[in-house]
């Protein structure tokens, strides 16, 4: 189990489309994957979880894995965040 | 204790209820409740054997939609941007997320419910959540899960037993889809009675072009009916009543009557000239939207399409058809229509069919709508133009198709419409594809500006079409889809009137054809003074044009042209209304009581040439 903290970063926040690119990034790891955000954790593989986030510019999150290549699914997500998802930031 | 016996087989008592008449006829027969409805969903008991298949069912529904997003996806990709396209693939990920579709498994296994009712209620919940959120973009999320909940309902929906249905009856329901109203037709429904919808929604307007009689906007009715009640339906006033007693019955079964012959009619009138009394010509084309309706345009004798609403193809479809698609569509219309001409009206899409959720405008009405999409997203207007231009290869030499500018509200956007259209034209040149570039130009005379400034635009333009509907909306600031301000919405309005008058003349002096394809276009009682106040061609939903040919047939111009200058001097709606009922009355008794202005006894039509003689004209 490993975790990571991230900052988002992009203007517009956890909207629709970077809720969708984090669903689709994490499917394509086998470990569990959870994120935290002020003491409150959705499942990151669950659209219908992440879109209940309300994460906007500047907040901090945390990420946790569970599994087999989860250093690879933290890296992963962790390189999205820092991406901004490819939007203004 | 006393025992008072009840009497047996109490008569349920009449009941009368008013919605909105969307499509002509009268109709009596007994209900038949159509308990589905399109998007509702009740719980059900099920055995075993009907969990697996309830199953599949949900299973193959949320196949279906999976590819119908991915489909929308790629189209809004292109034409919309990444943003607007996330949604979709977002909607898509819900689909299969576990919260929804292993919750929905769960309910059907553990609870015995049906399919449609778990995904109701599991996205419900979610949605619920989501709508208590104190963030607003939160709280808009909540629309997606709707836009799901509907999708797989709908697609759960299909393959229903429609065909249960039995012939003769009248369908009692909250909604239908086209669909739905299109099978009902086959099967030999009487009339449709709907608690949603309003003129323009799709069913009517199937329900229109079909010739099935159909009332909607009942708020509830559905609920006070038991099957076998008998209905009538008054596709013309919008009455429904329940349960008629023995003189109501009557009277509506004459009516009923009287309608079928005048339909029978039908064969006969369409063969006959559509002109006045003393011989001058009124066209008579139709509104078209869909296939369907392409075989009417013969079978009721209309001179051509006078308004093909072409975004209608994108909105049922779900999304944007490419140049191609849309290039079969008109080509089948031209040669349908042949040998008069189609008028394509290019996509009258609003934003809110265009634009993400999230880019919502507070006032779709004022916005983004009509050219003004099309001027901004050439990659929308170009595939079209196109299409009609290479379909008008395809039209017979005298009748090229023409095309319409929908919402145009000033000179400069005709004048930016000329430049892409000679773009295109040097494009399909270059490309060598067979095509037809001399095609009429015309615009819809909806925003009052246009009509203000007929004489400029008459200058610029090959014909003019007048969008009466909305023309009266922008006119006297009513929204008529709004409950509270809806009996404000008077196309009679001699203000209305009068912008019709002004943009006729302006028109009349430069040779310029107007006609008129708003709903005013279909009501044989504004039909006099439509052809008075100087109209060439009124195009309506090819159901009615029988009915308007047979007014049509039954004045004389001076005498149109005089209920016209009448009218114009009137104060209000009700007085011009009052004054063409009078008309009518006068000249075509049939039809005035069929239309409810009942005076067996020909009272009523004496007091009116009385009146009408005493009237000084100015």
């Amino acid at each position: 189990m490993i975790t990571r903290q991230v900052t988002v970063r992009n203007k517009a926040g956890v909207h629709t489309r970077p809720a969708s690119m984090i669903v689709r990034e994490a499917a394509r790891f086998d470990a569990e994957f959870f994120i935290r955000k002020d003491g409150y954790e959705i499942n990151g593989k669950s659209i219908i979880g992440v879109m209940t986030l309300a994460a906007e510019q500047g907040a901090t999150l945390d990420l946790l894995f569970e599994g087999e290549d989860e250093e690879a699914a933290a890296d992963a997500l962790e390189a999205l965040f820092e991406r901004g998802f490819g939007e203004p930031i | 204790m006393n025992d008072t016996p009840t009497p047996p087989d109490a008569v349920r008592p009449e009941i009368r209820v008013e919605g909105i008449g969307v499509a002509p006829g009268v109709a009596v027969g007994p209900a038949y409740l159509f308990a589905a409805g399109a998007y509702q969903a009740r719980p059900e008991d099920m055995s075993a054997d009907d969990v697996e298949a309830e199953l599949e069912r949900f299973e193959r529904a949320v196949a279906r939609s999976e590819r119908e997003l991915k489909k929308i996806a790629v189209v809004a990709h292109q034409k919309l941007g990444d943003n607007s396209a996330g949604i979709f693939d977002a909607q898509k990920l819900v689909l299969r997320d576990s919260q929804f579709y292993d919750a929905v498994v769960e309910r059907v296994r553990e609870h015995g419910s049906g399919a449609g009712w778990a995904v109701q209620t599991v996205l419900a919940e979610h949605r619920r959540r989501l709508e208590a959120s104190p963030n607003a973009a939160l709280r808009e999320r909540a629309a997606d899960f709707l836009d799901v909940q509907n999708r797989v309902l709908r697609n759960l929906q299909q393959g229903r037993a429609v065909s249960r249905i039995d012939p003769n009856r009248v369908v009692v329901a909250e909604n239908l889809t086209a669909a739905d109203i299109l099978l009902f037709s086959r099967r030999g429904v009487l009339g449709v009675v709907l608690d949603f919808g309003g003129p323009t929604s799709h069913v009517s307007i199937m329900a229109r072009a079909l010739g099935v009689p159909a009332v909607v906007s009942l708020h509830g009715l559905a609920e006070h009916v038991q099957p076998d009640d008998v209905l009538v339906v008054d596709g013309f006033s919008g009455t429904v009543i329940v349960n008629p007693d023995a003189e109501t019955l009557e009277r509506a079964e004459r009516k009923a009557a009287r309608f079928d012959a005048i339909a029978a009619d039908r064969d006969s009138l369409r063969d006959s000239p559509s002109e006045t009394g003393d011989g001058h010509r009124v066209g008579l084309q139709a509104n078209v939207e869909f296939r369907e309706e392409f075989p009417l345009l013969h079978e009721y004798g209309a001179e051509g399409v006078g308004l093909f609403r072409t975004e209608m193809l994108f909105l049922t479809q779900g999304r944007a058809l490419d140049e191609d698609q849309q290039y079969e569509v008109y080509r089948d219309a031209v040669v349908a229509a042949a040998p008069h001409a189609v008028t394509f009206r290019l996509l009258d899409l609003g934003g809110d069919k265009v634009l993400p959720m999230s880019r919502r405008e507070s006032n779709p009405f004022l916005g983004w709508r009509g050219l003004r999409i099309l001027l901004d997203k050439p990659d929308l207007l170009r595939p079209q133009l196109r299409a009609v231009l290479r379909a008008a290869a395809a039209a017979p030499h005298d009748a090229p198709p023409k095309v319409l500018l929908p919402m145009v509200s000033g000179i400069e956007q005709v004048r930016a419409f000329r430049r892409t259209f000679q773009a295109v034209c040097a494009d399909l040149e270059a490309e060598g594809l067979p095509h037809r570039a001399e095609v009429p130009l015309g615009i819809m005379v909806e925003v009052p500006s246009v009509a203000l400034q007929a004489d400029l635009f008459a200058r610029n333009v090959d014909f003019f079409s007048i969008g009466t509907n909305d023309l009266t909306q922008f006119t006297l600031a009513v929204d008529r889809g709004n409950d509270l301000v809806a009996g404000l919405y008077r196309e009679l309005h001699p203000a209305v009137l009068g912008l019709v008058a002004e943009t006729v003349r302006a028109a009349k002096a430069v040779g310029v054809p107007v006609s008129v394809c708003g709903e005013v276009a279909a009501d044989p009682r504004v039909t006099p003074l439509l052809v008075g106040l100087g109209v060439d061609t009124l195009s309506a939903s090819p159901a009615y044009l029988t009915l308007v040919k047979r007014v049509v047939r039954a004045f004389t111009m001076d005498e149109a042209e005089d209920l016209a200058r009448r009218a114009l001097r009137q104060p209000d709606a009700d007085a011009v209304r009052r004054l063409l009922e009078y008309f009518l009355a006068c000249h075509n008794r049939d039809l005035a009581e069929l239309l409810g202005l009942d005076e067996p006894d020909g009272g009523l039509a004496r007091r009116i040439a009385d009146r009408m003689a005493d009237e000084p004209v100015d």
